[in-house]
């Protein structure tokens, strides 16, 4: 199933942070898709090291990170 | 990290050498503090005497010069892309020197000697020149945030002459050379400082932190372009009429830099309203104060208020209150963002790394907010009835003291993070659950 975090309104770091308590808590077969104003360059560093993949869609002031955990095929929309 | 709105954090300097001059500053507004209770009377009577000479310096360099010089240590590489050169000796420097300054420039004026103030303006000096040196070195190669990057280049352009005036009026004070117009030449040193130098390097970083951290949108293009140029236009006014004793150019200028930091006073106050989310924390709070006391000064500049009354409004609302919202920003999300970035070297993701506001909780800064703004209205109140003065004082004391606490806390917090997180692997799983999230 998918989560969905809206970020776009929070001040640093706080959309780093609910982004990795979210996933810390989700099942793994789960996605979570996080939208954010800008691309989190510094967490997608974070979330390759942590075995997530993702992939970005939208544009500036509203892009939209679709992340799950690497080897789980995505689920549909 | 996430939406830093174009910020290069991973070229940020090693964290402690920023934070030895973030966690000292505190300590030179709690002086100042104890100065105000024992000799309030003393620093209220006249801007002239020892004892306000001696409470201001604390302040300016000690508590102000180090903050701010500790925040462009960190920022300058983060926001214009330019790292300072040799920052790994720059920083300790600067903080001993600035520190012995700070401590060495008030102790001359109470009375410890003339070679004491003397070693003390020297040093100060030497600590605000060696970063400046640094700070130039690091802008003339900066890229990007332009109207950050101007701002920023003419607050260390200001530094020159705020120390060289600084050096050359306690050469005459100790009797080394005569000097025209005493008067005209520490007003126009005071000058330099707190709006050069500190007023400009205040437009320069809120910039970049009002809209990042409050989230708001960004300052409107035509002033971000215009104010810090007229602020330095009416600086060099002010100048002038000093060499020349031309007074209307003195007024002129005064009024620009006026017009200057009301405009982005009320700019400030605007986008902060309109703010994405409606919480007020600690270091909004600060602004708002910092700001109504910067206002209140323009305002009270206006209808010629005593000197007294816009002293403290600029040193201990604008000047105490802004960097104290800084610290209270900055010192925390250093701290999160240094663990965060141990935690990818070392890849010990199984230690949690607490949340930045965990780090300095939001009640304990409110609490230091308020201690801020009740020393700030009894010391206003003191400008009129010294008799507060002390009670002014213990608060400013209290005020500071508490936010030492709470950035020394944050830092041993840091610390003991970093401990849990540089622990080999095979050890690792002993330390699961160090972190407090």
């Amino acid at each position: 199933m998918d989560h969905i975090l809206d970020a776009r309104d929070l001040p640093p770091p706080e959309p780093m942070e609910r982004t990795l308590d979210a996933l810390a808590q989700m099942p793994a077969e789960d996605r979570l898709l996080l939208r954010l104003p800008r691309q989190p360059f510094p967490l997608f560093d974070l979330l390759s090291r942590l075995g997530y993949v993702w992939q970005v869609s939208g544009s500036e002031g509203d892009y939209r990170i679709l992340i799950h955990l690497e080897g789980t095929p995505p689920a549909g929309p | 990290m996430v939406d830093t709105a174009g910020l290069r954090l991973d070229q940020a300097p090693p964290l402690h050498l920023p934070l030895r001059l973030l966690l000292t500053a505190p300590v030179f507004a709690a002086v100042a503090g104890v100065l105000l209770m024992v000799w309030g009377d003393q620093v209220f009577a006249s801007r002239w005497t020892p004892a306000a000479l001696a409470a201001t310096h604390l302040i300016v360099i000690g508590f102000l010069g180090q903050a701010m010089c500790g925040a462009l240590l960190q920022m300058l590489p983060v926001v214009a892309g330019a790292p300072v050169p040799g920052v790994r000796w720059v920083a300790p420097l600067v903080h001993a020197a600035l520190a012995a300054g700070a401590l060495l420039v008030p102790a001359g004026f109470l009375g410890a000697g003339s070679w004491t103030l003397v070693l003390g303006s020297l040093s100060a000096a030497l600590g605000f020149l060696v970063f400046a040196g640094a700070a130039a070195a690091a802008l003339a190669r900066a890229r990007g945030a332009p109207a950050t990057v101007l701002a920023l280049r003419l607050a260390v352009l200001a530094l020159v002459p705020t120390v060289a005036i600084g050096v050359t009026l306690v050469a005459a004070l100790t009797g080394w050379l005569h000097l025209r117009g005493f008067g005209v030449w520490v007003s126009t040193h005071l000058t330099w400082g707190l709006f050069g130098w500190v007023g400009l390097l205040i437009l320069g970083v809120a910039y970049q932190v009002v809209p990042m951290f409050h989230v708001t949108p960004a300052y409107p293009r035509v002033l971000v372009k215009t104010l810090a140029p007229v602020l330095f236009a009416g600086l060099l006014a002010i100048s002038l009429s000093a060499l020349s004793g031309a007074g209307d150019l003195a007024w002129m200028g005064q009024g620009m830099m006026a017009l200057a930091l009301a405009l982005f006073a009320l700019a400030t106050l605007v986008l902060q309203r309109g703010r994405a989310r409606p919480r007020r924390d600690a270091t909004l709070l600060h602004w708002w104060t910092a700001l109504g006391a910067g206002i209140g000064a323009a305002i009270g500049w206006w209808m010629q208020a005593p000197d007294l009354l816009l002293g403290t409004l600029l040193l201990v609302g604008v000047g105490v209150g802004l960097p104290s919202a800084m610290l209270l920003k900055i010192v925390p999300f250093l701290c999160w963002f240094h663990l965060q970035q141990r935690q990818v070297a070392t890849g010990r993701f199984e230690v949690r790394v607490p949340h930045m506001h965990a780090l300095v909780p939001e009640g304990a800064a409110r609490w230091q907010w308020a201690l801020h703004l009740t020393a700030l209205i009894v010391l206003a109140a003191a400008s009129a009835n010294p008799r507060v003065s002390a009670l002014g004082g213990s608060l400013l004391l209290l005020a500071a003291l508490w936010l030492g606490v709470l950035l020394a806390t944050a830092a041993w917090r840091y610390r003991s993070l970093r401990a849990a997180l540089s622990v080999p692997v095979e050890q690792g799983q002993r330390v699961r659950g160090t972190g407090v999230p």
